[in-house]
């Protein structure tokens, strides 16, 4: 589905990815692990076009979607829900769930049935129907997360990514987005996760790279990271 | 006290002009925090697009009012063209260049250069705009109203509200609003936030020309009729708020019926300064204007 090659990125003069190979195959879940300022969130930047990247390829079913504009790369079906969820505190939950369909909505992809996904996420986060006329911006941290992670649903992406879905939730919040991502495995979405609690993402995902000062430093199949001595070292916390 | 009802009620209509031009800075305010000071400019293209279409049907024995109506498509067509036209060749190449101040010069230059296009086509002096409604005032109680001072309350408001509707309720308008809150995630929306940009500049001067051919059988056309119009409504925007859109036509109506009592109060030769007072006020003790929200965000 998604293929990565030597992706070199930044910010103006700023280089953070120095070349980052990573592989998504079709309904897989991987994760993309690392500590604070590794360049995760700059990796998925540059794969959804927020930022242009230098250089290297990207590889969406074979077509290359390097360096176009975020609205086509979300056209042809990469939903990024991103760092600090981003939902739109002037619109209501309702429309911010709209806006998500927007290229389905205006004839730039496939239209199907856009009124029952709408339901079907209110049925996946219930609290998202009971505050449905309630603005954005109103809702806590919590509820915005699963906003946004509905939103990004709403386009019936080929490719899911998640930007830290955990970050600032409660622990109790945080296995209920756990529980989500499990339940999107089994309904086969593609999943790039993006997270600082390794151990949960490994648990869910079926491979994971680890990427360390804008490198991928090891990668193989999750279980396989879980049980890597210098992955539960760094990551895991296992050494104490 | 009648003359006090007389001074407010005029006061009002000139007031929701400013509240309307006003209102047309703040949609591409919102959407890419850069403006047109060319938006005089754009009111008085527009009000002379519409003087040189009104007269054409009329030389073909279309009475005004129907001719004024058929007019107004022709005008509001025009200037979205005319808004686009400036996002295109101004503000976006400016934007692109990463210059902080270069949207204001260039809006500005085409403004100028706007006029004195205006100044060459339709010459130096007011023009009259033939209006559409009989212009013997109505008398309540007393105040006299002319009936275009009511269709300029009526209209200004209209515009305004058919915005708002769209922005609410299509899919579209919720893209622009989008856009005006996070421009970053509303393109991971796979909404093209430069179009957006595009398409509020032409909102924006859609609305200038409609302010235009509003107040144009009340005052007289001409190639500068804009430039003072466009000021005081930026005065408005900033009283008003930029982001808020009961503010402009709330800052709009005390300017307009402030500057009339001070002209008849004071002295006509004052009738500019309250509004420019105001302004220095509210930017000194309530910067966000009266109703904007405080820039505060949220991390």
């Amino acid at each position: 589905m998604l293929k990565v090659e030597n992706l070199v990125a930044g910010y103006g003069k700023v280089q953070v990815l120095h070349g980052v190979d990573i592989e998504v195959g079709d309904g897989q879940l991987v994760t993309l692990i690392g500590s604070n300022g590794a360049g995760k969130t700059t990796t998925l930047r540059a794969l959804s076009g927020m930022i242009a990247p230098t250089s290297g390829s990207i590889k969406l079913g074979g077509v290359e979607i390097s360096g176009l504009p975020s609205h086509k790369i979300t056209r042809l079906g990469v939903a990024h829900s991103p760092e600090g969820r981003r939902v739109f505190p002037a619109l209501p939950v309702g429309d911010n769930l709209l806006l998500g369909a927007f290229p389905r909505l205006t004839g730039a992809r496939p239209k199907g049935d856009t009124a029952a996904d709408l339901e079907k996420m209110y049925e996946l986060f219930p609290r998202l129907r009971e505050r449905r006329a309630q603005l954005a911006g109103t809702l806590s941290g919590g509820e915005q997360q699963m906003l946004a992670m509905a939103r990004a649903l709403m386009l019936n992406p080929e490719l899911l990514m998640l930007d830290e879905p955990s970050m600032g939730l409660s622990p109790r919040l945080v296995e209920e987005v756990f529980a989500t991502i499990a339940r999107l495995k089994e309904g086969k979405t593609t999943m790039l996760l993006v997270e600082q609690f390794a151990a949960a993402a490994l648990e869910v995902a079926d491979f994971g790279y680890v990427l360390e000062n804008g490198v991928i430093s090891t990668s193989g199949p999750a279980a396989k990271l879980r049980d890597d001595p210098a992955v539960k070292a760094a990551y895991l916390g296992a050494a104490r | 006290m009648q003359i006090l009802a007389q001074l407010i009620v005029s006061g009002i209509s000139v007031g929701m002009v400013y509240g309307v031009i006003a209102f047309g800075y703040q949609l591409t305010f919102s959407t890419s925090k850069t403006l047109n000071f060319g938006q005089g400019e754009a009111l008085m293209l527009g009000a002379l697009v519409g003087l040189t279409t009104i007269n054409f049907l009329i030389g073909h024995a279309i009475a005004t009012l129907p001719a004024f109506l058929l007019m107004l498509p022709v005008v509001l067509a025009f200037g979205l063209l005319q808004g686009a036209v400036v996002e295109f060749f101004g503000v976006r190449q400016a934007v692109k260049a990463k210059s902080d101040a270069g949207w204001i010069m260039a809006t500005i230059a085409l403004g100028v250069v706007f006029k004195n296009m205006a100044e060459n086509i339709w010459g130096h002096d007011a023009l009259r705009f033939p209006s559409p409604l009989p212009e013997a005032a109505l008398s309540f109680g007393g105040v006299r109203v002319q009936p275009m001072e009511i269709a300029i309350v009526v209209g200004a408001l209209l515009l305004m509200v058919a915005v708002e509707v769209f922005n609410r309720k299509s899919i579209y308008g919720k893209a622009v609003v989008a856009t005006a809150n996070d421009r970053d995630a509303a393109g991971l929306m796979g909404i093209d936030t430069r179009l957006v940009i595009m398409f509020s500049y032409a909102l924006s001067s859609m609305t200038a020309a409609f302010a235009g051919v509003l107040v144009a059988p009340v005052t007289l056309t001409g190639a500068t009729m804009g430039a003072v119009l466009g000021l005081k409504a930026f005065a408005v925007a900033i009283i008003g708020g930029l982001s808020s859109g009961v503010g402009v036509v709330v800052g709009g109506l005390i300017l307009g019926v402030v500057e009339n009592l001070t002209g008849f109060y004071i002295s006509t030769g004052y009738k500019d300064v309250p509004g420019l007072l105001l302004l220095l006020l509210v930017l000194s003790l309530k910067p966000a204007g009266l109703f904007g929200a405080a820039a505060i965000k949220k991390v």
